[in-house]
């Protein structure tokens, strides 16, 4: 088994009066078990032609209702450029440049087709990813 | 403004033959802006075991369509445990004991609450959501 661990840290001095400092990491591990996952999609870099969705996570691929995770960014340094991101056909939100995100993902396929669609708001934008197969 | 950061740290010495280690930084910005969110939520809930889907955060009109953050985090210690987390009546995906998330939340409808579920133990759960406004209830 493999271990790999996801550190987030969300750190602000004035969006409060106090400081804002918070820290959690967490290990990576196979869905109701301690057992590091041992698989990963791989870290993919995907450039989008122009503004269609993508399927960016094909669920009927990996097994329901499992551990995985999907981290995601936005390349792009232009503010208004995002990539909308749905699961199962639900928008989630929009994720800008420069924002990343780490979505707990279901892979259902049983109840729901529990894909990972992105849908970019301009051509040619540049999205990085990778899935940790729980 | 406020200057809001969030970074994630993604690090393996045997996942891959290679070691993997990913750092990214970004900061909270309002939806297609530099200008940086101000408001923000945050609580600690136990979610009691099974039952209906509970509503972690509400998603109101405010937030429409806006670049909010949420970070919820499953505290639970016993691995075999679980959160389902779900938004618009549809799963997204589980949080095991320790596991947490951080992922954007447009609110689409006032529908796309973060609902929450326990299947098989009570869970304490953490989360933060930055946002740029939220419709108040009245008193």
């Amino acid at each position: 088994m493999a271990t790999t661990t996801a550190t987030i840290t969300i750190s602000s001095t004035d969006l409060l009066t106090d400081e804002l400092s918070l820290s959690t990491s967490a290990a990576f591990t196979a869905a109701g078990n301690s057992t590091g996952i041992v698989a990963t999609g791989g870290l993919g870099r995907k450039t989008t032609g122009n503004t269609t969705e993508y399927t960016l996570l094909d669920a009927s691929l990996y097994t329901d209702d499992a551990a995985h995770k999907v981290y995601l960014k936005n390349m792009s340094v232009t503010p208004a450029q995002y990539f909308e991101v749905q699961i199962a056909g639900v928008v989630v939100g929009k994720l800008y440049a420069g924002d990343w995100a780490l979505i707990p993902w279901s892979a259902d396929t049983t109840g729901t087709n529990c894909d990972v669609d992105i849908t970019p708001s301009h051509a040619n934008m540049v999205l990085e990813y990778m899935l940790f197969v729980g | 403004m406020a200057t809001t950061t969030a970074t994630i740290t993604l690090s393996s010495a045997d996942l891959l033959t290679d070691s993997l280690s990913l750092s990214a930084t970004q900061t909270l910005y309002k939806a297609g802006t530099t200008t940086g969110v101000e408001e923000y939520d945050m609580g600690r809930v136990v979610v009691p075991a099974g039952g209906s889907p509970l509503i972690l955060v509400d998603a109101t009109a405010a937030g429409n369509d806006k670049a909010g953050k949420i970070y919820v985090a499953n505290k639970n210690t016993d691995e075999t445990n679980y959160v389902i987390i779900s938004m618009n009546d549809t799963v997204i995906g589980r949080l095991y004991s320790g596991d947490w998330m951080f992922i954007p939340w447009s609110q689409v409808d006032v529908s796309a609450d973060i609902e929450v579920k326990a299947p098989n133990e009570a869970n304490a759960v953490e989360w933060v959501f930055f946002h740029e406004g939220k419709t108040f209830s009245a008193a």
